[in-house]
C-alpha cells in the first residue's frame, strides 16, 4: 500500500518520470465494455491505478417532465467518487469539484451524441470513482463513451481523452496524481478521434504559447491512443468470438 | 429496495404456485442462499476492501482508516462507521439526491448488525484519551441490483473489515504522528453474518432475489455472530410474522449464518 | 444485394460515395459513417448498420409482449420495453361503441397485466399506438416474463424458427416472444420452465457466439438433476 514519495524527482537526468515512465508513456490502460446486469449499457477503466465505473440508462423518459426537450433528447451526467476512491476520505455529498466535472464531462460528450433522434427522452450517464489517481475525469469520459455505445445509444463518434502536462519544464502524456499536485501544468484533452473535434480542454498551470501548442498536440496524440482500446474493449464484447 | 416498478402479477403468480410445491424459481431450495462470490481487496489503496456477489446483486465495500477527534463524551473509544450508499448506476429506478428512507434503513441496519457484534473492537483503537483516537470508516456502495442488499452490504463490509490493515500512529510534540511502517491487521473479535428471509404467502425463503423481493410481503434480517448467538435483528415490510415464523427464522439465520461464515472465514484466510 | 460486411462502432468510415444512409449510419461529405455498434451491409445504393445492442425501437406491425403500467377512464398506458410508452384506446377492446361512463377499463385489463400487443403506428413525434384486436393478441394469463436483449431477438427465434422451435420441442414449454425483447414462457412443469429459461438467458448471453445452436441443444439434452 506505500504510496509513491511526493517529494520524489518528478523527471531524472535520463527522462524517466517519477512512477518509470518516459515522457510520451501513458499509464497501463484497460477498458471492458459491459459487466453490469440492470444498466441499459455499461463500462469499467483501468487507468493506471484509477478504477472507473460508467452505468447508462436510456433514452428513457424525463422526470419531472419540464426538464424534457420536445425537439431533442438532453444528457445528464453524473460523476461521483466514492468515500474511499481517495487517500482521505470522503464525505458521499457531491462536492463542487464533482458538479463541476459532471458538467465538463457532459460537455464533452453532447457533440457526440446525436440527441436529436430522441426528442423529450433523456439518456443518463452515472460514473463513479472507485479508485482515483490523477485524471479521473479523462478516464471517466473514456469510459463513458464506451458506455453509451455499449447502451445502442447512437453517437457521431467516440469520445477519447488523456491528460498532457508540464513537469520540470518538459511537456508530458498521462499526467499521475503526483505530477498533477506538484508539477508545473496539467492539462485534460477530450477528443472525437474521426470528426478530429476537441470537446474537452482545461488547463491548470502556466504555459508559454509554444509549451501551449505541444500540450494540445500531444494531448490529442494521446487521445487517439486511448480510442485504440476503447475499439478493443467493444470488439472484445461484440465481434470478439465470432471472428472475421 | 429499489422502489416497485409496476407490479408483475404474472411474476408473483409463479412464484407462489412454484412455492406451494416447495420449489424456487431458480431452482434453489427454500433456505438455500445463492452463490456468494467474494473478492478481496478489489480497492488496493484503501486500508481494505471486498467486493461481493450475491447472484446479480454486487456491491463494493471500502474501508478507510485514519485519525479522528472522539466523539465528546467517549474519549476512550475510537470511532466505527458503516455507510451504504445506492449508485444510480444499478438499477434504473434509483434517483440520485439525498438517500431515501429504504437506503437509511438499510445501511443502519448493515451498521447495526457490525455494530452490536462487537465485532470492531473501538477501546483499541485509542491514539490519545480523549484527543485523537482511529476512525474506521465502512462505506459501502451497490453497483447491481437483484435483491438482498441487507446481507450482500453485509458480508462486504464484513469481509473488508476482516482483512483491513490499520497503520499506527502516536503522538508526537501534542501532534497525530503516523508511525512508518507499522502496519498490521486491524483486530477484530467475531464474525457477524446477516441472513435475510422474506416472507411470500405463506412460504418464508432465504436470501429473496430481485423477482422474489419485489414479490414479497414482509422480511426480516437476523445477523449471528461466531458463537452462535443473535446479536441484531430488523423486520421489515408490510405484512406480519407469526412468532411461529420468527422463531424458525431465528434457527434458520443460525444454521444458514453458520455456512455462510465459513466463505467469509476462507476469504480472510486467502489473504493471511 | 449485401455487398460487404464490416463489423463497425460509432465514428467508423463504411464507405465512401453516393450511397443513401439508411438505419445507424450517417452522410458527412463523401463519408457514410456508423453510428452505432454493429455490422454494417453496403447494398447498391444504400448503406445501413444492423445494432448489436440498443433499446427497442417501435416499429409498425412489430409484435411487442407489453405491461399495464396506468389507464385512464378512455385508454390504457403500456410499458412496451422502450424509451416510449404504449397507447391503448378503450375501443380496440371494447369497440366502437365504448362508452366511458358505462365501460370500466380496469374489467379487460389493470394495472400490471401482461399482453401481446401489436404496434400499430408509430412516428417519433407521438408515443406508439398499440393495439390489441387480433386473435393471437390479447392478455396473458400464465407464464413467467424473461427480457432479453431486442437486438438478440432475430438469434432467439433462429432460421426459419429454428431456435425457438428447438427449445419448445425439448422442453414443452410454449414461448411467445416479443420483438422488443420481452419474452413469454409457460410450462406445464417447473423442470421445463427453468430449462427453457435458461436456454433463452443463453442466447441472450451468448448471441455471437459461432456454435451457439450446439451448446444450447447440448444443455438441453441434459438431463436435469433431481
Amino acid at each position: 500500500m506505500g504510496g509513491r514519495d511526493a517529494t520524489m524527482v518528478l523527471l531524472d537526468e535520463n527522462g524517466i518520470r517519477c512512477d518509470g515512465r518516459k515522457i510520451d508513456e501513458p499509464r497501463k490502460i484497460m477498458i471492458r465494455a459491459g459487466g453490469l446486469k440492470n444498466a441499459d449499457g455499461s463500462a469499467y477503466i483501468e487507468f493506471g491505478d484509477n478504477k472507473i465505473l460508467v452505468g447508462v440508462f436510456g433514452p428513457r423518459d424525463v422526470h419531472p417532465k419540464h426538464m424534457s426537450n420536445t425537439d431533442t433528447g438532453i444528457l445528464r451526467v453524473r460523476y461521483h467518487m466514492e468515500p474511499f476512491s481517495v487517500d482521505e476520505r470522503k464525505r458521499p455529498a457531491p462536492s463542487r469539484r464533482e458538479i463541476e466535472i459532471s458538467k465538463v464531462i457532459k460537455e464533452a460528450l453532447e457533440p457526440a451524441v446525436m440527441l436529436e433522434k430522441f426528442p423529450r427522452t433523456a439518456v443518463d450517464v452515472f460514473i463513479e470513482v472507485l479508485q482515483a489517481d490523477g485524471g479521473t475525469r479523462c478516464a471517466a469520459l473514456s469510459a463513458a463513451s464506451v458506455a453509451l455505445a455499449d447502451a445502442g445509444i447512437p453517437m457521431r463518434d467516440m469520445v477519447a481523452a488523456i491528460a498532457s502536462g508540464k513537469v520540470a519544464d518538459t511537456i508530458i502524456l498521462d499526467v499521475n496524481n503526483e505530477e498533477d499536485q506538484a508539477g508545473q501544468a496539467d492539462m485534460p484533452v477530450g477528443y472525437m478521434p474521426n470528426l478530429k473535434k476537441i470537446t474537452l480542454l482545461q488547463l491548470d498551470g502556466v504555459l508559454t504559447s509554444e509549451e501551449y501548442k505541444k500540450c494540445v498536440t500531444v494531448g490529442v496524440e494521446g487521445c487517439k491512443l486511448v480510442y485504440e482500446i476503447q475499439k478493443q474493449a467493444l470488439n472484445d464484447k461484440y465481434f470478439g468470438k465470432k471472428g472475421d | 429496495m429499489a422502489s416497485k416498478t409496476v407490479l408483475d402479477e404474472l411474476k408473483r403468480t409463479q412464484i407462489l404456485e412454484l412455492l406451494e410445491q416447495g420449489k424456487r424459481i431458480d431452482g434453489r431450495a427454500l433456505d438455500e442462499p445463492r452463490e456468494i462470490a467474494i473478492e478481496i481487496n478489489a480497492i488496493p489503496k484503501a486500508n481494505g476492501s471486498a467486493k461481493v456477489r450475491l447472484g446479480d446483486t454486487e456491491v463494493l465495500c471500502g474501508v478507510k482508516i485514519q485519525p479522528d477527534k472522539p466523539f465528546p463524551d467517549v474519549g476512550d473509544k475510537g470511532i466505527f462507521m458503516c455507510t451504504a450508499e445506492l449508485l444510480p448506476l444499478s438499477h434504473p429506478t434509483v434517483e440520485t439526491g439525498p438517500p431515501q428512507a429504504p437506503v437509511i434503513e438499510l445501511a443502519r441496519v448493515v451498521d447495526r448488525g457490525i455494530r452490536e457484534s462487537h465485532m470492531v473492537d473501538v477501546s483499541q483503537l485509542v491514539i490519545e484519551k480523549d484527543k485523537s483516537v482511529v476512525g474506521v470508516f465502512a462505506d459501502i456502495v451497490v453497483i447491481d441490483y437483484d435483491g438482498n442488499l441487507f446481507d450482500a452490504c453485509s458480508y462486504a463490509a464484513t469481509a473488508a473489515l476482516l482483512t483491513s490493515k490499520t497503520p499506527k500512529w502516536t503522538m508526537v510534540d501534542d501532534k497525530v504522528t503516523l508511525v512508518d511502517g507499522e502496519e498490521s491487521p486491524l483486530p477484530t473479535t467475531t464474525i457477524p453474518v446477516s441472513v435475510t428471509m422474506g416472507k411470500i404467502g405463506n412460504h418464508i425463503v432465504v436470501d429473496p432475489n430481485g423477482d422474489e423481493w419485489d414479490s414479497m410481503d414482509a422480511r426480516v434480517t437476523i445477523t449471528t455472530d461466531s458463537d452462535g448467538n443473535i446479536c441484531a435483528l430488523q423486520k421489515g415490510g408490510s405484512d406480519g410474522f407469526t412468532l411461529d415464523e420468527m422463531v424458525q427464522c431465528g434457527e434458520t439465520s443460525i444454521r444458514v449464518g453458520k455456512q455462510i461464515r465459513e466463505k467469509l472465514k476462507a476469504a480472510q484466510e486467502g489473504v493471511q | 444485394m449485401v455487398d460487404k460486411r464490416k463489423y463497425v462502432i460509432p465514428g467508423d468510415v463504411i464507405t465512401t460515395g453516393p450511397f443513401r444512409p439508411e438505419q445507424n449510419v450517417m452522410l458527412v461529405g463523401e463519408k457514410i459513417i456508423a453510428t452505432a455498434v454493429g455490422i454494417s451491409e453496403i447494398y447498391d445504393d444504400s448503406v445501413k448498420v444492423i445494432p448489436l445492442t440498443g433499446k427497442y425501437i417501435p416499429k409498425i406491425d412489430d409484435l411487442v409482449i407489453a405491461k399495464v403500467n396506468s389507464h385512464t377512464s378512455l385508454s390504457w398506458e403500456l410499458d412496451i420495453n422502450s424509451c416510449y410508452v404504449g397507447f391503448l384506446p378503450a375501443q380496440d377492446v371494447f369497440g366502437r361503441d365504448f362508452s366511458a361512463h358505462a365501460d370500466e377499463l380496469a374489467t379487460k385489463l389493470k394495472t400490471g397485466d401482461l399482453v401481446a400487443a401489436r404496434i400499430a403506428n408509430f412516428d417519433r413525434t407521438r408515443d406508439p399506438l398499440v393495439t390489441i384486436s387480433d386473435r393471437d393478441l390479447g392478455k396473458i394469463d400464465s407464464g413467467i416474463l424473461i427480457a432479453i436483449s431486442p437486438s438478440k431477438v432475430p438469434r432467439l427465434i433462429g432460421k426459419k424458427g429454428s431456435m425457438i422451435q428447438m427449445i419448445e420441442q425439448a422442453t414443452n414449454a410454449a414461448v411467445t416472444i416479443g420483438q422488443n425483447g420481452w419474452v413469454v414462457v409457460s410450462c406445464d412443469t417447473p423442470e421445463g420452465l427453468l430449462k427453457a429459461k435458461i436456454a433463452i438467458e443463453m442466447v441472450n448471453e451468448k448471441a455471437h457466439v459461432a456454435n451457439l445452436t450446439d451448446q444450447v441443444k447440448e444443455m438441453l439434452d441434459k438431463k436435469s438433476e433431481s
